[in-house]
């Protein structure tokens, strides 16, 4: 499991994160849902250590960060073009060379998964191609949890089609993965929880097949009832 | 395999009244291997978890069975098959039923209906 606990951030004088506590399971598919700027993406920084906090702490199944866990952790930024120059074929072996927990076999099958070609140069590709290699940069690590900021943004609605059918499949196994997005709709079917982000603070933790069984709410209209839309 | 979700039931049960249509018609017959979890959530592309918590609904109901190490199999208890056909049938007639139960017309005239749409759906396959 990963916890974040009363995690505060502040940049400057403007606090970014005001209390966010929540927790991300293996083997689920959370979903952090909010409008640009509530501080999706300093969260998941947060995690990472790639920005320190002024308070509160972040578990990884009950241990606390560490350089370490970069062997547990993928991240994958959004519209990071990773390895730009090189072809999908270098930059897979690139990554195997620099990482300890890159998986080759699952790398190939998430290349036939996109139907992407390894001759092709990556700062060539299409903006969905690209997204794709990002995330198959990430898949392919054997980690434990797996953080995607916004994987859908900007990318048209096939390649959209396409990369969300990676949630279903062998390809994530049981792995716990968190994502980032302001647009749930798409995807409402295939995460299982759902931690809604105001300003810096959690609006509203649940799992999306609870709220539908017992409110007979869709995911969509929790979020209309909770930002008052 | 095509199913249409909604988004306010619960998938789970979405994916339980699609397998039984899919006993009920045949296309998934007594005995038969059900997909993999992991295949019949890529195909109707939802969760895994989902379809997870859909089978063991289904073993709860012994619709399906699975023996250790196996697929998951259709059951082939003909008492069993023979119930959730007629629970099937059942539905359909409440809602029709409810359906036409403001408009003014005979029993008769609906028996008659029915009769040759069933002819008509039997002839057209």
């Amino acid at each position: 499991m990963l916890e974040v606990k009363d995690v505060h951030k502040k940049f400057g004088r403007k606090k970014v994160l005001n209390g966010v506590s929540f927790t991300a399971q293996k083997g689920d598919i959370t979903c952090l849902l909010g409008i640009n700027g509530v501080g999706k993406t300093t969260i998941l920084n947060a995690i990472m250590n790639l920005t320190p906090i002024q308070k509160g702490s972040i578990l990884i199944d009950e241990q606390p960060q560490s350089p370490d866990m970069y062997n547990r952790i993928a991240f994958i930024p959004d519209a990071a073009i990773m390895l730009p120059h090189m072809t999908i074929k270098e930059a897979m072996a690139f990554m195997q060379d620099y990482y300890d927990v890159w998986n080759e076999k699952r790398a190939k099958d998430l290349i036939r998964f996109f139907r992407l070609k390894t001759s092709d140069k990556i700062q060539d590709l299409s903006k969905g191609n690209q997204a794709k290699v990002s995330l198959l940069v990430g898949l392919a690590l054997d980690v434990d949890y797996i953080l995607m900021d916004e994987p859908f943004s900007g990318i048209d609605i096939f390649t959209r089609e396409q990369i969300s059918e990676v949630f279903s499949s062998h390809l994530i196994a049981d792995r716990g993965v968190i994502i980032t997005t302001h647009e749930i709709s798409d995807i409402e079917h295939l995460i299982d929880k759902v931690v809604l982000l105001g300003d810096g603070v959690i609006l509203k933790e649940f799992y999306a097949e609870e709220m539908r069984e017992q409110e007979g709410l869709s995911v969509v209209d929790v979020m209309r009832e909770v930002y008052n839309a | 395999m095509n199913l249409i979700l909604n988004k306010r039931d619960p998938i789970y049960l979405q994916v339980i009244q699609f397998l039984k249509q899919e006993i009920i018609s045949d296309q998934l017959h007594p005995g038969q291997e059900m997909p993999s979890r992991r295949q019949l959530a890529q195909d109707l592309k939802i969760n895994p978890n989902t379809v997870q918590r859909a089978y063991s609904e289904m073993e709860a109901e012994k619709l399906i069975y699975t023996e250790p190490n196996r697929p998951s199999k259709v059951t082939e208890d003909p008492i069993l098959l023979k119930q959730l056909k007629s629970e099937w049938v059942n539905q359909a007639v409440k809602d029709f039923v409810n359906a036409i139960r403001t408009v003014d017309i005979s029993i008769e005239e609906v028996t008659t209906m029915i009769q040759s749409e069933m002819n008509h759906t039997q002839l057209g396959g």
